[in-house]
C-alpha cells in the first residue's frame, strides 16, 4: 500500500482550515469491520466509518482537534489521545473508569482538545484490549515551524496483530489455567495495521519517518538496509540529531528519524521491524517476528539484500538529549512503586504495584475528586484498589519504579512529559540516597522502558490538574491491575475542570453512579467498592488447620493400635533379662 | 562411605541384622542345651547353624542386590524423566512394600515367639526317638537359620528401596560388606548387652517408623498423580513454578517447602512423614484413609490371631487328653 508524502496532504487539509487556531473535526462512527490485516486469518476488526484501518489524524499545533465518537460496536468503548496534555481539560483524557464511564453502545460522545504540542502521538480505544483489537491510529500534530528540516515525511506505526478477539485472549490470560502469566504471543506483525507498505524515496532527499508502536505486548526492532537513520524526536520531544544504525522501540513509545535518501536509483531498499521474542512465552517456528515496508527509489529496481544487524544496547536516556533544555527541579515528594507478578487468592496471576492490584472503581476516580469537596485530597475516597497517589498542585513529584518482575515494562504516565533521572539496578530501597544521571538536561518522554529487574526514576511537576494514569502499556498488563491513579491537585480541580452533563448520563445510563467516593458512597463509607485480590497467605488457614489435625489423629491412632496389638502377654517377653549365654 | 547417611535405612539394617543376631543366637543356645553328651553331634550342629546363616547371607545379598540396582536404575531414570506418574507410581509400590512387610512382620513377632517352642519340640522329639538319622530333623538346622537370614535380608533391602523412594535418594549405594558386618556386630551386642523386652520395644518402634513412613509415601504418591494432572492443564513445568491447582487445595505455605535446599528440616519430615507445604483434599484423605486401612487391618489380625489361639489350645487341650488316655 503506497503511503503518500504526508506533507502534500496536510498542506491540502491547511489550506481549508484558518492558518491560525483551526478547528479540525473528525467525525468517528466505531464499527466492527470483518477483514484479514495480515493475510493469515479473516476476524472481526474495530474500525472507524466501515474502514479498516482507521485513518490518521492530522493537526497542527494550536489547532483545537474535535472528535465526535458514535459508538456502533456491542460494547462502550473510549478513546485516549496518547501523549496529549489536556492541559485543563483532564474530562476528555479517555481511560475508562478514569476520567470518564465508557460511551454505552450506540450512545455519543466528542472529544474536544487542544493541541499545545507538536510530534509524533497515536490515538487509540482505552476501555478493555479494543485497541488490540484495531481502534487504533497515527496522531501526528504538524508545527508550522518545524525544528528540522527535511523535504517529506512518512509514519510507519509498527504493531502486534493476534488472530483471535482480545477478550476470548484476555479469558485465557487471566485464568487459574495460567498461573505462570504467560502472556498470548502474536500471530504477525503488521505496519500501519497492514501488509506491503511501500513508500518511494527520491534522490538525494531527506525524509521524516515517525516510527510508532501499536502493539499490545512486542518490542520492535527498526532499521533500514543500506540507510542510517537519524533520531530527532521521542515521544513528541525534539532531541539533538542522533545517529544510529537501529533502535528498539516498546509498545506505545514513538520516534521520528531523518533518514537522507541515497544519490541513485539503483536498488529498492527494506526497513525492517524486528519482533524482539524476549516477552513471548513460546516462539512458534511458524511465527514470523519480522515485517517490512519497501524503500522504492525506482519501481523497475532489484531489492538490495537484507543486512543482518546487531540489535546491541540502546539506552534511550544515555543517548538523547532534548533540543530544547530543560534542567531538573530537586523532587519535593519521592513515590516508590516495585512492580510483580504472582498468583493472587482469587489462584490468577495478576500485576501489582506494591502488592496492590489495580481494580477499577464505581465511579470514575475523576468524577469522585469532583463531588468530594475538601475529602478529594483524602486518598481512602478513591478505594483502596485504584490505588491513589494525591499530589499537591504544582510539587515536583518524584516516581522510582522497580521493576521486580522477569518481563520488561514500558511505563506511560497520562497527562505529562516525565523526565528520566536515573537508571539502577535492582530494587532500590531508600536505604542508600539514589544515584541520578549526571546531567542538566536529561531526555524527557510519556512511556519509558524499564528492563526487568532494574529500576528507573522519573520525575515530572504536578502543575495539570486532573486524574492522570500510571499503567504498564503492555495491555495484558494493564488488564492484570499494573497500574495506579495518580490524583493531581484534587483541590484545584473543580477551578479548573468542567464535566459535560452528557458525560455523566453515560454512566447512568450503564447503571454506574456519577459522583461520589469508589463505592458511590458519600463521606468515607466505602462499603460495597469493587475491590481487587489480595496476595495469598502463605500461612494455615482454619481449613488447613482442622486437615492437619485429621493428619496428626489419623497417624496417633494407627500408630497406637500398632503398639496396642503387640502388647499381648503372649508376644512380650518376661523381664528376665538374659535368658540364655 | 560415598553415599548420604539416612537415618531410616541406618534402622532398618540395625533391625534387620539385629533380629538374625538373635535367632542364630537363640539356635545356638538351644542346641547346646539339648545336645550334651554328644560333643562330635554338638560340634556338626553348631557348623550346620552357621552354613545355614553363610547361605542365606550370600542368596539374600545376591537377590536384595539385584532388587536394588534395578529398583536404583529405574528410580534413576524415573528422576531424570521427571515424569511425576512415575515417581507416583513409585511411591505407591513402595507403601504397599513397606506396609505389607511391616505388617507382615508384626504378625512375625508372634511367630518367632512359636517356633521357639516348636524348635524345642522338635528337638525333644529327636531325642526321643533317639534318631538323628532324622533328615529333616537333622539338617532342621541349616535350613531355619538359613531361611532366616534370607527372610530377614530381603526384608531389609526392600525397605531400603522403598524408603531410599521415600528419601529421594538419588545417589544411595548399596550398603558395602563391611558396614553389613558392622551392622551384624552391633545387633549381636545389643541382643547380647539389652533385655529381650528392650528388643521387643525397639522392633515395635521401628515398625511405628516404617509405617509412618509409608503413610507419608502414599500422601506423595497421591501428589504426585494430582501434579502430573495440574501440569498437563497448564502446560509446561509447574512444579518448578511452584503452582498447584487451586480447585481442592487445603494449605499452601510460604515455608516449608521440603524441596528447597537450604530447608533440610523441612526436607526431613518429608522423606519421615511426607509433610509437603502444599496439601489437596485428595493428599489428606489418602492420607488419613491409608491409616484407617492399617487400623482394621491391625485389628483384624488380632482377631484372627485370637481365634487361632483359642482353636489351637483347644487342640492341644484335647491332644494331652489323648495323651493321658494313652498313656493310662
Amino acid at each position: 500500500m503506497l503511503i503518500p508524502p504526508v506533507k502534500t496532504l496536510a498542506l491540502l487539509g491547511l489550506a481549508t482550515a484558518v492558518a491560525n487556531a483551526a478547528v479540525v473535526t473528525y467525525n468517528w462512527n466505531i464499527t466492527y469491520v470483518n477483514t484479514n490485516p495480515d493475510g493469515l486469518m479473516d476476524r472481526r476488526v474495530i474500525g472507524i466509518n466501515g474502514q479498516f484501518p482507521p485513518p490518521a489524524i492530522n493537526v497542527t499545533l494550536h489547532d483545537t482537534l474535535v472528535i465526535n465518537v458514535m459508538n456502533q460496536i456491542s460494547e462502550p468503548t473510549t478513546l485516549h489521545a496518547h501523549g496529549l496534555f489536556q492541559t485543563a481539560n483532564n474530562q476528555m483524557d479517555g481511560p475508562s473508569m478514569v476520567t470518564q464511564c465508557p460511551i454505552p453502545p450506540g450512545a455519543n460522545f466528542t472529544y474536544t482538545i487542544p493541541i499545545e504540542q507538536y510530534g509524533t502521538y497515536w490515538i487509540h480505544g482505552h476501555n478493555k484490549g479494543h485497541y488490540v483489537d484495531g481502534l487504533r491510529a497515527p496522531l501526528i500534530i504538524h508545527n508550522p515551524a518545524e525544528t528540522y528540516h527535511y523535504d517529506e515525511e512518512y509514519t510507519l506505526a509498527f504493531a502486534d496483530w493476534y488472530h483471535d478477539e482480545h477478550s476470548v485472549l484476555l479469558d485465557e490470560y487471566l485464568s487459574i489455567f495460567n498461573p505462570t502469566g504467560a502472556e498470548p504471543v502474536p500471530k504477525s506483525a503488521l505496519i500501519n495495521q497492514m501488509l506491503n507498505t511501500q513508500f518511494s524515496f527520491a534522490p538525494g532527499k531527506v525524509y521524516r519517518l515517525r516510527i510508532i508502536n501499536m502493539s499490545a505486548l512486542a518490542m520492535f526492532h527498526i532499521h533500514i538496509d543500506g540507510h542510517d537513520m537519524d533520531i530527532i524526536e521521542v515521544d513528541g520531544v525534539d532531541v539533538q540529531r542522533t545517529t544510529v544504525k537501529t533502535f528498539p522501540i516498546s509498545a506505545a513509545q514513538r520516534y521520528s528519524v531523518l533518514v537522507t535518501a541515497k544519490n541513485t536509483t539503483t536498488h529498492n531498499f527494506l526497513i525492517h521491524g524486528d519482533m524482539d521474542p524476549e516477552m513471548f512465552d513460546t516462539v512458534p517456528g511458524t511465527l514470523q517476528m519480522n515485517i517490512t515496508g519497501k524503500i522504492i527509489y525506482d519501481a523497475a529496481s532489484p531489492l538490495a539484500p537484507e543486512e543482518l544487524i546487531d540489535w546491541g544496547e540502546f539506552d534511550d536516556a544515555a543517548l538523547l538529549t532534548p533540543v530544547v533544555p530543560m534542567a531538573t527541579t530537586p523532587a519535593d515528594s519521592q513515590i516508590s512503586l516495585t512492580a510483580s507478578f504472582q498468583v493472587m487468592d482469587d489462584y490468577i496471576n495478576k500485576a501489582t504495584f506494591n502488592d496492590i492490584t489495580y481494580v477499577a472503581p464505581k465511579v470514575p476516580t475523576l468524577y469522585t475528586a469532583i463531588s468530594m469537596g475538601n475529602l478529594s485530597s483524602d486518598p481512602q475516597v478513591y478505594g483502596t484498589y485504584a490505588h491513589p497517589l494525591v499530589l499537591k498542585h504544582n510539587s515536583w513529584v518524584e516516581i522510582i519504579i522497580n521493576n521486580n518482575d522477569a518481563g520488561n515494562h514500558p511505563f506511560h504516565l497520562h497527562g505529562h512529559l516525565f523526565q528520566i533521572v536515573g537508571r539502577g539496578d535492582g530494587v532500590y530501597d531508600g536505604s542508600t540516597p539514589y544515584t541520578y544521571f549526571n546531567t542538566s538536561n536529561p531526555l524527557r518522554r510519556d512511556t519509558v522502558l524499564v528492563p526487568s529487574l532494574t529500576n528507573v526514576a522519573i520525575r515530572f511537576q504536578a502543575n495539570n490538574p486532573g486524574v492522570w494514569l500510571f499503567h504498564c502499556h503492555i495491555e495484558w498488563h494493564l488488564q492484570a491491575g499494573l497500574a495506579t491513579t495518580i490524583i493531581e491537585a484534587p483541590e484545584a480541580m473543580s477551578g479548573v475542570l468542567t464535566v459535560d452533563r452528557t458525560h455523566l448520563e453515560h454512566c447512568t445510563d450503564l447503571g454506574l453512579p456519577y459522583s461520589g467516593n469508589a463505592a458511590g458512597n458519600q463521606g468515607l463509607d466505602l462499603t460495597g467498592q469493587n475491590v481487587g485480590p489480595n496476595l495469598l497467605p502463605g500461612k494455615f488457614t482454619p481449613k488447613g488447620i482442622v486437615a492437619l489435625f485429621f493428619t496428626v489423629l489419623s497417624a496417633v491412632v494407627g500408630l497406637a493400635t500398632v503398639i496396642w496389638y503387640a502388647q499381648d502377654d503372649e508376644l512380650v517377653p518376661s523381664e528376665e533379662g538374659k535368658e540364655t549365654k | 562411605m560415598g553415599s548420604l547417611f539416612s537415618l531410616p535405612v541406618f534402622f532398618i539394617i540395625l533391625r534387620e541384622t539385629t533380629e538374625a543376631a538373635i535367632i542364630v543366637s537363640v539356635l545356638l543356645a538351644f542346641v547346646k542345651q539339648v545336645i550334651v553328651d554328644d560333643a562330635a553331634l554338638l560340634r556338626r550342629l553348631k557348623w550346620h547353624i552357621w552354613i545355614g546363616v553363610l547361605i542365606g547371607l550370600v542368596i539374600s545379598l545376591i537377590i536384595g542386590g539385584t532388587f536394588i540396582g534395578l529398583w536404583k536404575s529405574l528410580a534413576k531414570n524415573v528422576f531424570q524423566s521427571s515424569e511425576e506418574i512415575w515417581e507416583g507410581t513409585f511411591a505407591l509400590i513402595a507403601c504397599i512394600m513397606i506396609t505389607v512387610m511391616s505388617l507382615a512382620m508384626l504378625k512375625s513377632q508372634e511367630l518367632q515367639e512359636k517356633w521357639r517352642g516348636k524348635l524345642g519340640e522338635a528337638m525333644q522329639n529327636a531325642n526321643e526317638k533317639r534318631s538323628v538319622r532324622n533328615l529333616s530333623a537333622k539338617y532342621a538346622l541349616l535350613i531355619l537359620p538359613m531361611i532366616t537370614v534370607l527372610r530377614e535380608g530381603l526384608e531389609a533391602m526392600i525397605f531400603v528401596g522403598g524408603v531410599s523412594i521415600s528419601c529421594r535418594f538419588l545417589s544411595f549405594n548399596l550398603v558395602q560388606a563391611d558396614e553389613w558386618f558392622f551392622f551384624a556386630l552391633i545387633g549381636f551386642v545389643i541382643y547380647r548387652g539389652g533385655s529381650r523386652l528392650a528388643l521387643h520395644r525397639f522392633f515395635i518402634a521401628s515398625t511405628c517408623l516404617l509405617l509412618l513412613i509409608a503413610a507419608g509415601l502414599f500422601a506423595k504418591a497421591i501428589n504426585a498423580y494430582e501434579m502430573d494432572k495440574w501440569g498437563k492443564i497448564v502446560g509446561g513445568d509447574a512444579d518448578d513454578a511452584g503452582s498447584y491447582d487451586p480447585r481442592g487445595n487445603v494449605w499452601a505455605l510460604n515455608y516449608g517447602d521440603p524441596n528447597q535446599p537450604e530447608n533440610g528440616g523441612w526436607a526431613f519430615f518429608n522423606s519421615i512423614l511426607g509433610w509437603m507445604h502444599v496439601a489437596s483434599v485428595g493428599t489428606i484423605t489418602g492420607y488419613c484413609v491409608y491409616w484407617l486401612v492399617v487400623i482394621l487391618t491391625i485389628v483384624f489380625m488380632k482377631i484372627k490371631g485370637n481365634r487361632a489361639r483359642a482353636a489351637a489350645s483347644q487342640h492341644t487341650y484335647a491332644n494331652e487328653k489323648a495323651v493321658e488316655k494313652t498313656e493310662i
